[in-house]
């Protein structure tokens, strides 16, 4: 089949061309990914491409880049998936990372927040004679997460890092949870207070970019909420964010629906002023506009209902 | 065909202008409805982190007073969307997990089989009514204005919960329509991003950063307006966009009014403005109505 | 310049195993790899770790006869001895530092069955072993905060008067070659893959530490030992855990027959990997293969195992093949996989050349012999990769100082200069590619005299025409061209050895089979193949070394 390749150029040597993209027309079998692609383009047309890529099998997680705008590994992604009736293919270095020279990013901010994360075990006491004795299922669930490979796609399209460089961002938050989660680790709680802090958990906006994105199926973001529910468990639970949680639960559990007006003096801390003045010039402007929610919430009919289900599934944990 | 309308909790509280314009639309494009008062909150994914099982609990239950309705549900909300389809995809996909739900909802002389289909309006747009369909209601040409598209990311994440893959033109469904006004759709690479509304009240500089961004890089491109189909993206958009806009931009300004799915379709289809509800937002639309006024022209039969 | 005790090469399981050992002691140690540790090719060892534990019932003794066994009796009974007696001292070490490992219903380590093997000795992280490995030790890594030169160069060892000094090397990022002196030096730079094509390899998995080591003077031992694996999907040569067959899977031919049965009838689909890639090739020659395949079949053990189990291996058959294991048979064949030969060393790693040590795929201990025990890479990465650290620092304590002169990176720097300079020729790739299929024609799973000559033939031709390879890109930053074309010659020089020794072994043993020599002849060739390249005339000279005979004496094999 025909595909065609239009990637994106960057050569700090030679700059005219940067940031243009340059389009490689190929005749390649109907199996080819993006990867055998750009093999393909760096091999025998332009060797001057630049390109990390190693184990073509998804396993060595060299290969991140962005395709159509989104980040994918292109060692995953078949040219027949991206470009369903032969449209050109866009092919561009991850995001929130410098370049180097065309796909090829500085991922040094990735393996730094890593190390901002303790990311080794840390048991307590001395080791024991044979194996740490733990369940299969604890060991099997963090398979999930070493399934990380640190392609870097979550951290490339993370919408929070864009905005905030402070953002541990999602693959060393979800390694720090293959640590937290780990009945082996002895500084859980520790841990769990360090990622309550800025930059941390609730610092994510939860906009499943990295659940999307992710080649492996590590799914960030839902290691970042159960971090959340960990921490307010240990007892950090006098943040915003855990604020923001618990009134939201228990608007819905009371009225079955939410209390917006509630939720922000919550969230807010109800002693701090600061915070719900910030809120204030927007409440009177909605005021003026009719549109500020009702004061006392609205409610559903069935909300009776709404709280027997609450309380039987917590009742469940 | 006749849907179970979950407006959402946002729809009938801070953004009433949602509702209205909904209302005024749907009876206009003679889609049939039943309002929804015993749903409940989907959880926005907020009650989901807490306690998954029970915001997915919450859900089949709404799933199933829709099902003895025999009703498909219409959303008007992408976060109400998304936390719908993810909570349907794992139920659907794990039947002791919905046995175990079902046998909560027992008690309240509820079961769910599993049949619900749940849909935004916009997928109904495009997907029931179809583009021409569609443009067959439409009376003014909008082709005077300049329209960025924003998602709202339950509208886009996670694919395969959305049907994505399935249905791909749900992917570009806020184009299509914007197309089909005659609007030009104002491309900007954050129109799949998040808002900013989800940490307004945990991280409210990260939150306007994201409000600046998204507004200030459509206005740059041309936009007279930003459209989306989720009323949690709108709040943000349009309630802290002037606030926004004071940190982070050189002149402070920005001023793109930020509209809902059915107010544009509501401005195509010839709708007096007022009845959409423009004059509930807090970035004016009055320059955006004024060029309306003067510029969108009737369309020739 | 840059000074350490002890300089590392690679970091794959091997590399980094040293490097945490090293510091761990105090040594001033770095590690220099041309790729992020991460990314090395330890990764895709799939299937696990072989230990026989003794809390278990287990007994090392019999893992190393299943290991001399296995390697058709080529195999240094000390080394195999060493490894597998300090097997269960490592892999708890392994868990210790926070492997995930698989557990049974107690949340004791879990097992699995893998070929060659009567016990279930091989523990495991899915089908994620190698990855789930890789990672932790790199955690270890950042824990003892190793300096470690990311995406650097090795262009050749510095040898002054018969002894290793240190390395000259290209930082890849800027394109500046630095002299990196070191006491000693361990190479752990991994296997050469793309010395044939198709081949299970990394694209980085070019030979360079054979080569530097071989053009440094030091031997390479039974090169002729190239193992193919027998499940690589047909399509990119891409790897399918031996854990499919060890988890209960069947290989079915054209006519839906077990086949194994009829070659192995004890083992069956786990006999050695060298009788089963033999028993398959064999299938596929008389005609009953489909489109130069057989069937993997794993359809009986369920949905859930295929799953939790050979999850990757799902993962890849569906992205490659668009096969749901659970539900569909997927065509394998044999295909190029490991190399059991290497730099010889001895048990603590040491090379014939003083200051440099081996240890993981380059070296050759010898543990794996004629043909390596799937699940035993891995352990020999980590028993001998921390033996060679102890061994390495204790040599740097009296290694005295060598020159500080500059004259090997100058004429380096003149070498690379020119190949930058030559305005037109060769496309690396190409070259390497015409090279890899003669090597994938001739010196596979069958060879005889003929091909062999034919395939060290060609090797010659294109050595030759190593002098006639270009360049595109002419620049400093990242400049993977010029690694390409630096990695061709370690590919050349890989292949060259390979064939010299193949060339040499007139017998059948392991992995090297001759169909004009179908015979093992222990009475003439029970013995190693060294190979050098002759400082005169840069050819390959041979040489042969005996075999360490402990406490089994050879026996005819049968699975």
């Amino acid at each position: 089949m025909q595909a065609t390749v239009r990637i994106r150029r960057f050569n700090p040597e030679q700059p005219a061309n940067n940031g243009k993209f340059q389009e490689f027309k190929l005749d390649v079998p109907d199996s080819t990914t993006v990867l055998d692609a750009l093999i393909k383009v760096r091999e025998d047309v332009d060797g001057t491409l630049g390109v990390r890529c190693s184990c073509r099998a998804s396993i060595c997680g060299s290969c991140g880049m962005r395709v159509n705008g989104q980040a994918k590994l292109a060692c995953k992604t078949k040219i027949a998936d991206v470009s369903r009736h032969g449209e050109p293919i866009t092919v561009e270095p991850m995001g929130n990372m410098p370049v180097v020279k065309d796909l090829i990013t500085d991922m040094k901010v990735f393996w730094d927040k890593l190390r901002q994360v303790e990311p080794y075990l840390q048991p307590e006491g001395p080791a024991p004679k044979g194996e740490y004795i733990a369940s299969d299922e604890s060991m099997n669930h963090l398979v999930g997460v070493m399934n990380c490979i640190m392609c870097g796609a979550c951290v490339s399209d993370c919408t929070v890092l864009a905005v905030d460089k402070n953002f541990i961002a999602p693959a060393a938050l979800a390694k720090a949870y293959r640590f937290v989660a780990d009945p082996r680790d002895s500084r859980t709680s520790q841990r769990l207070g360090v990622l309550n802090e800025s930059g941390g958990v609730w610092d994510c906006v939860r906009c499943m970019y990295c659940v999307e994105v992710c080649p492996k199926g590590v799914a960030p973001m839902e290691r970042i909420m159960k971090m959340r529910d960990l921490a307010m468990e240990a007892g950090y639970n006098n943040t915003p964010g855990a604020r923001h949680t618990e009134s939201f639960a228990s608007s819905v559990k009371s009225d079955g629906l939410l209390n917006e007006t509630k939720l922000a003096i919550d969230s807010t801390g109800i002693f701090n002023i600061p915070g719900q003045l910030a809120q204030a010039p927007v409440a009177v402007r909605a005021l003026l506009r009719g549109k500020l929610p009702p004061l006392f919430g609205h409610k559903i009919k069935a909300r009776k209902q709404i709280k027997r289900v609450f309380e039987k599934v917590e009742g469940q944990e | 065909m006749k849907y179970a309308w979950w407006p959402g909790c946002v729809a009938r509280g801070a953004t009433p202008e949602l509702y209205m314009s909904t209302v005024a639309v749907l009876d206009k494009l003679g889609i049939e409805y039943e309002e929804m008062h015993d749903f409940s909150c989907t959880g926005a994914g907020v009650l989901q982190e807490r306690n998954q099982k029970l915001g997915d609990t919450l859900n089949v239950r709404n799933f199933a007073i829709a099902e003895k309705l025999g009703l498909p549900i219409m959303t008007i909300c992408s976060t109400c969307q998304g936390v719908m389809a993810q909570a349907h995809q794992r139920v659907l996909s794990n039947a002791g997990y919905l046995k175990e739900i079902n046998q909560v909802l027992a008690e309240e002389g509820l079961e769910y089989r599993g049949t619900t289909v749940i849909k935004h309006l916009l997928w109904i747009l495009v997907e029931e009514l179809g583009v021409e369909g569609l443009k067959k209601h439409f009376t003014r040409d909008l082709s005077c204005l300049s329209v960025a598209p924003f998602y709202g990311c339950y509208l886009i994440r996670p694919s395969n919960a959305l049907g994505l893959d399935k249905v791909p033109i749900r992917e570009t469904s806020l184009e299509k329509v914007i197309e089909a006004t005659g609007a030009r759709v104002i491309d900007f690479a954050g129109k799949k991003a998040c808002c900013g509304f989800p940490i307004l009240l945990i991280n409210q500089e990260n939150s306007l950063k994201m409000v600046a961004s998204h507004t200030g890089t459509a206005k740059d491109g041309g936009a007279d307006a930003m459209v989306t189909p989720c009323p949690l993206c709108h709040l943000n958009l349009d309630g802290y966009q002037s606030k926004a806009a004071k940190k982070n931009r050189p002149d402070g300004h920005i001023d793109l009014p930020i509209i809902h799915l059915p107010q544009l379709v509501g401005l195509a289809m010839g709708i007096e403005p007022r009845m959409l509800g423009f004059q509930k937002h807090i970035v004016s639309a009055k320059d955006l109505l004024e060029t309306y006024r003067a510029k969108a022209g009737a369309i020739a039969r | 310049m840059f000074e350490h005790d002890v300089l590392i090469i690679g970091a794959g399981l091997a590399g980094m195993r040293a490097a945490v050992e090293a510091v761990n002691r105090g040594a001033n140690a770095a590690v220099i790899t041309k790729v992020h540790p991460v990314r090395s090719h330890s990764n895709a060892a799939q299937g696990g770790i072989n230990a026989a534990l003794t809390d278990r019932g287990d007994d090392w003794t019999d893992h190393a006869l299943e290991t001399v066994r296995g390697s058709d009796y080529l195999a240094d009974q000390d080394a195999v001895e060493v490894m597998c007696s300090e097997a269960g001292a490592a892999l708890i070490e392994l868990e210790h530092m926070g492997v995930v490992f698989s557990r049974d219903e107690h949340g004791k380590l879990g097992t699995r069955r893998f070929g060659g093997q009567k016990a279930a000795r091989t523990f495991f992280v899915g089908a994620i072993t190698g990855q789930a490995i890789l990672h932790v030790l790199y955690e270890q890594l950042i824990k003892a905060n190793v300096r470690v030169y990311e995406e650097w160069f090795v262009t050749s060892l510095i040898v002054e008067d018969g002894v290793c000094r240190g390395a000259v090397t290209l930082d890849i990022r800027t394109g500046e070659l630095h002299t990196i002196r070191a006491k000693a030096v361990i190479n752990c730079a991994g296997g050469a893959g793309r010395v044939y094509e198709p081949s299970t390899n990394a694209l980085i998995c070019t030979g360079d530490g054979y080569a530097l080591a071989y053009r440094a003077g030091a031997p390479l031992m039974d090169m002729e030992m190239v193992q193919y694996h027998p499940t690589t999907l047909a399509s990119n040569g891409v790897l399918i855990s031996e854990a499919a067959r060890g988890e209960g899977g069947y290989l079915l031919n054209s006519k839906g027959d077990r086949f194994m049965l009829r070659y192995a009838p004890e083992y069956k689909e786990l006999a050695s990997r060298d009788v089963v890639s033999r028993s398959e090739q064999t299938e596929i020659n008389e005609g009953r293969g489909i489109d130069g395949t057989v069937l993997l079949d794993v359809r009986h053990l369920g949905r859930k195992v295929v799953e939790e189990k050979l999850g990757y291996l799902q993962e890849v058959a569906h992205d490659f093949m668009g096969i749901d294991l659970a539900e569909q048979p997927i065509p394998v064949r044999p295909g190029m996989h490991y190399m059991m030969g290497g730099i010889k060393t001895d048990i603590n790693g040491a090379t014939s050349v003083p200051g440099l040590y081996a240890a993981g795929e380059v070296a050759n201990v010898s543990v794996h012999g004629g043909n390596r025990l799937g699940a035993n890479s891995l352990l020999d990465t980590v028993v001998f990769g921390r033996r060679s650290a102890l061994a390495a620092i204790e040599y740097g304590k009296s290694a005295g100082a060598g020159s500080r002169n500059e004259d090997l990176l100058a004429s380096e720097k003149k070498r690379i200069q020119a190949l930058l300079d030559r305005p037109k020729g060769l496309r690396s790739a190409s070259v390497r590619r015409e090279l890899a299929e003669t090597m994938h024609s001739h010196v596979a799973v069958f060879r005889d005299q003929q091909g062999m000559e034919r395939a060290a033939a060609k090797v010659k031709e294109l050595k030759s025409a190593y002098g006639k390879v270009a360049v595109d890109d002419k620049g400093k930053v990242f400049n993977t061209d010029l690694i390409f074309a630096l990695e061709l010659r370690n590919v050349i020089d890989t292949a060259e050895a390979i064939c010299a020794s193949a060339l040499t072994r007139k017998e059948s043993r392991g992995a090297h089979y001759r169909v004009d020599m179908k015979k093992r002849d222990d009475a003439n060739w029970l013995k190693h193949i060294l190979v050098r390249q002759s400082a005169a005339d840069g050819d390959p000279k041979i040489d042969t070394a005996p075999v360490t005979i402990t406490r089994w004496q050879p026996v005819e094999r049968k699975y």
